[in-house]
């Protein structure tokens, strides 16, 4: 019997995994209690799937050969010593992934910096978090999803969820909404009546629908009406914020009847909304209120911009950092929090140090026995970096780990064609993806259940992977493949295989950064203690709440920024007349490379579909089970219709986790903020048409 | 190169923000005369209603390093030879000169109000006239709104908030340039609910003065009302001043061509409410605002300036009680060939309209209707795939409202109960029919439940419902028999 956590999502439910074959059950744990959403339930299968790869595969022909690890290592490491020689180190790129657990997240920055001594490193959180994260950094000094334990929304008298669907992606997390549904306190802003919007149903709260692309107005409005009507906490703004005379000016623009007419949203209902946050604040006399964002309101051009307004709206309100209240970041990836933390993003090193702060370079260039010069400079994010990949000056290797770009990234085909040009193509997987299946190499790889490991939770709390089986004979875990490569390449530093010796350097490399784990070891994760970082040392209880008594910011304030709104990239025109959003349904995680594999999971959602209303359905002629064609200036795709009338009757909505026809990723646009480097997955303008049979 | 912007109201401070950002190597003088910063004009209603407060109403200040404002600093007169603006505080040379000044408030030439405005008559266009009605409140218990405009029904609408007795008197009916007579007559309806008397056909004769104030407006009809506070919401028209001093062509405003400059000197251009564009003058914000930006665009990069077209100016009153919004056509002004589609809901004080053309919403009339407004607006003149039936826009975002019974009789088999773990109604009767006949054994057998806890009534509910439908052949009790799935481990 082994104690973990899921594989897939951020919330990291607790599960049991025991018998034989292995199975998982959920067990109690503060984030679940004790619930297990389908995902869950079956993951063990994962473990068993047919076309588990089980050897390192070598490309021959249009097809696959399986080799030693000694012939591909040697192999990859004589060709990356090539390419580098000629073209420089930069010559080689990488591509990590938020569902990696700490440990190989940190090897794997380490990896890139001193072995292949690259600055062209980021990960597929970019499509994730980064807007977020931008976002809570400018304005509060650091960047943890969700800044207080999740439990503390039963405690709430209103939650907002700006973009968020977790009752399809995390849904045993909706147990803590219980208490803020029966006040009537959940708000959920959505252009679709999702699963999650109907939990507002039937006095829960309200739903509120508008226009794809327009959060951020809705927020500036929102801000308006609390400033304008008197509405706001001004002792606590006065103590703790800065920036509040400018953004008071730049919402000033925004009155609620030009908000109405953007958002779609009426201003009776804004008005309302502000009221009811304002009287669920601290300082209006009530238990406090949660804002929270997902996806769907970070995955835009302006999605920096969007987070920004809702930190400016929780700080109005005084609710960040306020015993009950505050803004938090719904994390969607398993690791997604520990992966952005430990120096797989671009311009950072571990404990979230920034790798251009000379002092940051230092004390991780120490950890790592290195002279500071070895470690390169920031790179550049991650649509940038895919779109340079075998350009004249850009990338000729790419190494994959934890992430199938192919199916997630925007405009995918255009990644499709630059991951093809390339010289050299290594993807570590435990079965062959749509990434996988584009290799040089293929290097078969360990997974959940096959390894120890840490995993740090939407809420920052950092939680121990525990192995409970085997892997099968040939699988690696990429601590031994990256040792394995440092050896070949003559890199200098020690290269662990174990997980808890990695761990350990990673919490030394961490200490005295933003995200300090120095106080965190496994014997105290074991021995059941709920640790939240920044830990500083091991006799330090962690920090649940953060930003009780001041910001890490310079001077200790938080800081208002005002923001403008600058509305979709891509807009509606007559060619293009229908909105597209994309999302995520509860049976799939991320690109579906181990769903899809699942028989449960697959079988009751197969394919992609194209959620569509009843009368925009009758406008072209759709019905019942005909397929649709959905068309961008940069791609298109097929997917069945599914008429429903919780989709705004000028929107469709497609999931991307589905590869081939049915990759919605193929007509997405790539347009990313100029601030996180977020891609604009949520929203562009399509043309819609019924595909003849 | 150095710009100088007379005018620091709404579109003037706009286009300085967006020249700012656009080059940030010009330098840019903004005069205001007023001696505010610059601040949302479009909600002085709003501040005498005091649903926003002095603060609420300040515009960001362009802050690009180059941007000087300079508020109380009055225009005297332009120097076309020497490209410079003379003021009280010195003279600002300039390469562009940006004329934005705005509009004046018209008042009507009748008795009482001919040498100059008594006490207690005001009109409603500058911060110091929504500041001077707000203090007269204070010591006025009626008055009288002269003019049935978008202006005046906000006006009267916030100074009924504050309590005092408002009658409108307007020689025409309410709204009458945005709404057809009987459309009219429905706002008129609202606004009395409000408390408002509403007289329309009504023609001024003289403003009654008394000691230096207002007392009473009196109408060619003989008829009288008393007011302690006299509202002038008569229109306004464009100020042209400055402009046809320095010998520029002005007409109803400031004449400029498609490039918004004046055609006698290029380095003039207006801007704003004070700009007679080929398209004619304005008198809303929203054209004035894509005027500066197409004009910043056009000098930041020296390029061709094409005239933003906007598209069927909206008109959304911001009165407290009542909800009016206008956009493009109405029934008087369709075309043969429209499709207009009438909601009337005289009872509620309600009437939506809208006018269709080919594939296009090209006009819509929300009277009472705020929801159904807010909706509208988006869909307005937005390209193609509107419903095959334009009645089902009437139905905002729900559309065909198609709602599930939630009770397990009616339900069918395929309804989902379980998201979580995708388990159907059907499902659960077949788990049932194998021997699972408790809310435990159903969620061993099927894992509903065991997610989000979410359907643990519905599922309690099946249960009541295939006891007495299909009752277990042994009795069944509540209680777990202890060998199922223990859930509730405590935490290590
Ligand atoms: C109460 C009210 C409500 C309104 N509501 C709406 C609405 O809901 N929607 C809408 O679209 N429009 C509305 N309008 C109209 C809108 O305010 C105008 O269209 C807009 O303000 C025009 O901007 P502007 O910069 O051209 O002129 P203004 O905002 O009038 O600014 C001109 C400025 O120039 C100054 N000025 C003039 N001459 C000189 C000089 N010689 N030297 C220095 N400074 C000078 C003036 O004092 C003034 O400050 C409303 C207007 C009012 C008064
Ligand atoms: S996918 Fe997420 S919600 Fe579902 S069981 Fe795993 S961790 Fe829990």
């Amino acid at each position: 019997m082994t104690e973990t956590h899921c594989p897939y999502c951020a919330l990291q439910c607790a599960q049991t995994l025991r018998g034989e074959p292995l199975a998982a059950e959920p067990r109690a744990f503060p984030t679940n209690v004790g619930g297990m959403c389908q995902k869950g339930w079956t993951s063990a299968e994962v473990l068993g799937v047919a076309d588990r790869i089980t050897a390192p595969l070598r490309r021959v022909g249009g097809g696959f050969e399986a080799v030693s690890w000694d012939e591909a290592l040697d192999d990859i490491a004589s060709r990356v010593t090539a390419i580098s020689g000629e073209s420089g180190p930069d010559a080689i790129a990488v591509f990590g992934g938020g569902g990696l657990t700490n440990e190989k997240a940190y090897q794997l920055g380490k990896f890139a910096r001193l072995a292949l001594r690259t600055r062209n490193i980021d990960y597929n959180g970019r499509f994730c978090m980064s807007s977020a994260a931008a976002a809570a950094n400018r304005s509060l000094g650091v960047d943890r999803g969700l800044p207080f334990p999740l439990t503390d929304l039963n405690d709430a008298d209103v939650v907002v969820l700006l973009g968020s669907n977790l009752a399809d992606t995390m849904p045993p997390a909706v147990q803590h909404l219980g208490p803020v549904r029966e006040r009537g306190g959940l708000i959920v802003v959505d252009p679709r009546r999702s699963a999650t919007a109907r939990l507002t149903d039937g006095g829960a709260g309200e739903h509120v629908q508008l226009v794809p692309g327009t959060d951020l107005v809705l927020l500036l409005g929102l801000l308006h009406i609390v400033l304008a009507e008197g509405l706001a906490d001004v002792d606590y703004l006065a103590a703790r914020v800065d920036g509040v005379e400018d953004v008071r000016r730049s919402v000033a623009e925004w009155w609620p009847e030009r908000v109405a007419a953007t958002t779609g949203v009426p201003e009776t209902q804004l008005r309302r909304i502000a009221r009811t946050l304002a009287h669920a604040s601290p300082h209006g006399g009530g238990r406090g209120a949660f804002l929270l964002t997902g996806r769907g309101s970070e995955q835009h051009a302006d999605g920096t911009d969007t987070v920004t307004a809702v930190i400016n709206l929780a700080l109005a309100l005084g609710l960040v950092g306020a015993e009950r209240g505050g803004y938090g970041a719904i994390t969607g990836q398993g690791n997604g929090q520990g992966g952005r933390e430990h120096g797989q993003k671009a311009d950072q090193l571990p404990g979230y140090r920034m790798i251009a702060d000379p002092a940051a370079r230092e004390h991780v260039a120490a950890v790592w026995g290195v002279d500071p010069d070895v470690i390169p400079g920031p790179g550049v994010p991650a649509v940038e970096l895919l779109m340079s990949l075998a350009q004249p000056d850009g990338p000729r290797a790419l190494f994959v780990h934890g992430s199938n770009l192919l199916v997630s990234s925007p405009d995918a085909q255009v990644v499709r064609r630059r991951v093809e040009a390339l010289d050299l193509v290594v993807v570590c997987d435990f079965v062959p993806s749509e990434t996988a299946m584009l290799a040089d190499y293929v290097l078969p790889v360990t997974q959940w259940a096959e390894e120890e490991g840490t995993m740090t939770g939407l809420e920052g709390r950092v939680l121990r992977r525990r192995k409970a089986v085997d892997p099968p004979a040939g699988v690696w875990s990429e601590l031994e493949v990256f040792a394995e490569l440092a050896r070949r390449l003559d890199a200098p530093g020690t290269w662990s295989t174990k997980p808890r010796e990695v761990y350990d350097e990673l919490r030394r490399a961490s200490a005295g950064g933003r995200a300090d784990y120095a106080g965190i070891s496994y014997e105290r994760l074991d021995a059941g203690e709920a640790l939240y970082w920044p830990c500083p040392d091991e006799s330090h209880p962690g920090t649940p709440r953060l930003f009780a008594d001041a910001f890490p910011t310079a001077n200790g304030r938080a800081r208002m920024v005002p923001v403008r709104e600058v509305g979709p990239d891509d807009g509606l025109r007559a060619e293009a007349p229908v909105w597209l959003v994309t999302g995520r349904v509860l049976q799939h995680y991320q690109s579906g490379a181990q769903t899809r594999r699942v028989a449960r999971l697959n079988d009751s959602m197969p394919r992609a579909y194209v959620e569509i209303h009843p009368v925009l359905a009758a406008r072209i002629g759709v019905e019942g089970v005909d397929d649709i064609r959905i068309t961008s200036k940069r791609g298109s795709m097929v997917a069945q219709a599914r008429v429903s009338p919780d989709i705004r009757p000028d929107t469709v909505f497609v999931p991307f986790h589905f590869a081939d026809e049915g990759m919605v990723n193929a007509v997405t646009n790539a347009a990313t903020d100029p601030i996180s480097g977020m891609p604009e997955f949520k929203v562009c303008a399509v043309q819609i048409a019924k595909e003849d049979a | 190169m150095k710009v100088v912007v007379v005018g620091a109201g709404m579109v003037g401070n706009r286009f300085v923000d967006e020249l700012g950002r656009l080059a940030p190597q010009v330098e840019i003088d903004l005069l205001g005369d007023e001696s505010y910063e610059p601040y949302n004009r479009v909600m002085l209603t709003e501040l005498i209603a005091g649903r926003v407060d002095l603060a609420g109403l300040t515009l960001p200040t362009p802050d690009h390093g180059r941007v000087r404002v300079r508020a109380g600093v009055r225009a005297l007169e332009i120097d076309r030879e020497r490209r410079t603006v003379v003021t009280a505080d010195g003279d600002f040379a300039y390469d562009v000169l940006v004329l934005a000044t705005g509009a004046q408030a018209r008042v009507i030439p009748v008795p009482g109000l001919r040498d100059g405005l008594p006490r207690g008559a005001h009109v409603v266009r500058r911060l110091d006239d929504a500041r001077d009605i707000t203090a007269a409140t204070l010591n006025a218990s009626d008055a009288v709104v002269i003019g049935a405009g978008p202006l005046g029904v906000e006006a009267a609408c916030a100074l009924r908030h504050r309590g005092i007795a408002v009658t409108l008197v307007a020689a025409s009916d309410l709204l009458n340039r945005d709404l057809d007579p009987e459309v009219a007559s429905v706002a008129a309806d609202q606004a009395a609910s409000l408390g408002i008397e509403v007289v329309t056909d009504a023609q001024v004769a003289s403003v009654g003065v008394h000691a230096g104030r207002v007392d009473a407006v009196h109408l060619a009809d003989g008829r009288t009302f008393p007011a302690g506070i006299v509202v002038l919401a008569c229109g306004s028209a464009p100020d042209t001043t400055l402009a046809a001093e320095a010998g520029l062509d002005t007409n109803v405003g400031i004449v400029v061509g498609h490039d918004l400059r004046t055609p006698a000197d290029l380095a003039v251009c207006a801007i704003g409410d004070c700009a007679e564009t080929p398209a004619g003058v304005s008198g809303l914000v929203a054209p004035g605002w894509a005027q500066a930006r197409a004009l910043a665009r056009s000098i930041a990069h020296a390029s061709e300036l094409e005239l933003p077209t906007v598209a069927g100016s909206a008109m959304r009153l911001k009165a407290v009680g009542m909800s009016v919004v206008t956009m493009g056509a109405r029934t008087s002004t369709a075309r043969p060939d429209d499709r207009v589609v009438t909601l009337s809901d005289r009872r509620e004080r309600r009437h939506v309209e809208l006018v269709v053309r080919g594939d296009t919403l090209v006009g819509v009339t929300c009277v009472g209707a705020p929801d159904l407004a807010a909706h509208l607006s988006t869909q307005f003149d937005r390209p193609g795939m509107l419903p095959a039936d334009p009645m089902h826009l009437l139905m905002g975002t729900s559309g065909i409202g198609a709602t599930e019974s939630a009770s397990p009789t009616a339900m069918p088999a395929a309804t989902t109960v379980c998201r979580c773990n995708g388990v159907t109604k059907g499902d659960l009767v077949h788990a049932w029919d194998g021997g699972a006949t408790t809310v435990e054994a159903l969620a061993d057998a099927t894992l509903a439940t065991t997610g989000c806890g979410g359907c643990t009534q519905l599922v309690c509910g099946i249960v009541d419902w295939l006891q007495t439908t299909d009752p277990p052949p042994v009795p069944t009790t509540s209680q777990p028999d202890g060998s199922g799935r223990e859930t509730t481990v405590p935490t290590r």
